[in-house]
Formats: C-alpha cells, structure tokens, sequence
C-alpha cells in the first residue's frame, strides 16, 4: 500500500454525525484514479484506493490477445457498472462508462468475428452453428490458438 | 433471464496438473463461503431489496459470482486432468476422486456437500447486507488461505484476481448499506424500516 501523503484516494468521507448500531462504510469519492484496462483486470480492480493485495502479491497485466483485450475492456464495464449502482448521479463516471461500452462493442465484435460466437446472437449472418466449436471456456487451450 | 458469455470474466489457465491443490480449492467452488453460495445468497436476497440500488447491486454482484463459479471450476478441472493413478493415491485427492471421478461437485474441501444452510436470507435489508458483507470477507481470508498453501503460480494468478473482487464486493456492499440507512429515518433506522411493513 501506498503510505506516501498523496494517498487520498485510499480514503472517503464519513457522515459527521450518524446513528448508533450502524455499520459505516466510507462513499468511495470518485472514479480518479483508475488504472489503465489491461492492468486493471490484472489487479482485479480498476481502483487503485480498492487494491489492497495479500502480502503485496499482485498480477501482471493480462497479454494483448484478442481474448485478453476483450476480457480487460469488458472487465471495466463491469466494474464501472458496480460503482454506478451506488453512484447513479456520478456524470464523470458514467460518460466514462459510455466511452467503454462502445470499446467493449467493438472489441467483442472483432473477437467473434475472428473466434467465434461469444453470445449466441453473435451468429447472427454467420455460415454455420459455430457455438459447439470447441475448445470451452474452461478448457486450457484459448480460441484463436492453434 | 440469464444469456450466457462463452468466455471467463479472468483467464484460467493452468499448466500443470495438481490434484492436491484440487483438494482444498475445491472449497470455493461449493464451501460454505464459496462461489456457489454467494452467487445464490445475492441472487435470492435481491427479491426482497426495497431500492433499485440494491436490486441492481445484488443482481450485478450475483451474476458476477456466477462468473466466479465458473472460473474457479475451470480451475478445478484443469488441475486434475490426466491424473495416474499413482498420482490420484499420493496426492491425497483419492476420497474425492472414488466418489466424483474429476468430475467438480460443490462440496466443501472438508467433504460437506454445498448446503443452503451456509447462507443467509432474511428479508431484511439492514441484515442481509451486513451478512453479505460477512460473506465477501470470509472468502477473502479463504482465498488468502489458498494463497498460503499453494504455490502453483497459474493457480495464484487466478485467486489473486478473485480475492480483489472481494474487496471491491464489500465496499460496493457498504456502499449499498449507506445508500439504504441514508433513505432510512436516520433517527431510528430499524423501526422505519421498509422491509418489515
């Protein structure tokens, strides 16, 4: 963790005054700063003020694949997604989370046109029922792999 | 409606197969503070959620843990692909295997069976968000659990990524607890409370 004096974004406001036997969370303040997507997923959060690792054990970024752009841009989505549920009212994020929608549907479209149906309504003007072709997501080999 | 997503959320890939690591991540797939139940804790608690805040928060971290559940199968699966037989009695994985082959049933390391009993919904939304807050950190120190006996940097990999999501699941949680005491008489937050009219 970061114990310089620039570390705010570890922390958020507290009511001044609030009712006994309550639990209290602080409001995490905003959506700065955040890391970038690839390294995101590979931390596992897009905050670095929610990144607090066991033993300081932390993951590379994913590799640049298809899959790997496809995972990290949708893992943002999803992430932005959490946030605005208890932050509706925040316009920075959610512009923010515009801007990723529209990569996450590029990134997908490109990643099934090269791999194959993500979603079954990806075979939409496809030439075959690709949606059995192996291998399935828990298998060690990745689509696109030879 | 649930459509599903042919990929993971994180990529699981493991290079060597390890029965005996399979032997306690087990656990997370259908332990008491695995994936299984987390995703069925939130997706049945979000019926009785009074604001659409916690309505979609539930939702989106339940179908999120159904992600997870799949991920940590994935793993599961791939640490006990072409085991031997020699392999299967040394590695300790034989009570499992005799009865679920390298099948991945939800059982906990220690042998109970996935059971509801481990979760908790209570109609109450002080109660079932201060549980699932509980929850997010008691599969958080599971995972550092599994960080302490596993040394499989592909299987690390993965639990790293998933403990974070604990983390970031319970400020999200807290978050959604604040948002509900804040609608809440601040006066008096449990006789106010919607979710016993």
């Amino acid at each position: 963790m970061d114990n310089s004096p620039n570390n705010d974004f570890l922390f958020g406001a507290l009511p001044a005054i609030a009712p006994l036997a309550s639990a209290y969370v602080p409001m995490q303040p905003g959506v700065e700063p955040r890391y970038e997507p690839q390294s995101a997923i590979g931390r596992g959060t897009l905050f670095p003020g929610l990144d607090l690792p066991f033993r300081g054990m932390v993951n590379k970024p994913l590799p640049q694949t298809p899959l790997g752009e496809l995972m990290a841009i949708d893992f943002v989505a999803d992430e932005l997604s959490l946030y605005l549920d208890t932050h509706k009212d925040d316009r920075e994020a959610f512009e923010l989370y515009q801007n990723v929608l529209a990569l996450s549907k590029e990134a997908h479209e490109k990643y099934a046109e090269q791999c194959g149906p993500i979603c079954k309504k990806d075979m939409l003007g496809m030439k075959a029922y690709r949606w059995l072709n192996d291998p399935w997501p828990w298998e060690v080999k990745e689509r696109g792999e030879d | 409606m649930f459509v599903y997503e042919k990929k993971l959320q994180y990529p699981v890939r493991i290079k060597n197969p390890n029965p005996a690591l399979a032997k306690f991540i087990v656990s997370q797939y259908g332990g008491a503070d695995g994936e299984l139940g987390a995703s069925m804790r939130y997706l049945s608690q979000r019926f009785s959620m009074p604001y659409p805040e916690l309505k979609g928060l539930l939702t989106d971290i339940g179908t999120e843990e159904l992600g997870h559940l799949e991920m940590v199968g994935s793993i599961l699966h791939q640490l006990t692909r072409e085991m031997s037989d020699n392999e299967i009695k040394k590695s300790g994985f034989d009570t499992y295997f005799v009865d679920h082959t390298a099948g991945v049933y939800p059982t906990a390391a220690s042998g109970f069976p996935w059971s509801a009993a481990a979760i908790g919904v209570k109609g109450d939304v002080i109660a079932d968000l201060n549980e699932d807050m509980a929850a997010e950190q008691k599969a958080r120190v599971t995972y550092d659990n599994i960080l302490r006996l596993s040394d499989d940097p592909d299987v690390n990999d993965v639990i790293k990524y998933l403990r974070e999501r604990e983390i970031v699941h319970y400020q999200r949680f807290g978050e959604g607890l604040r948002l509900a005491l804040d609608k809440l008489d601040e006066k008096n937050v449990y006789a106010m409370n919607p979710s016993f009219p």
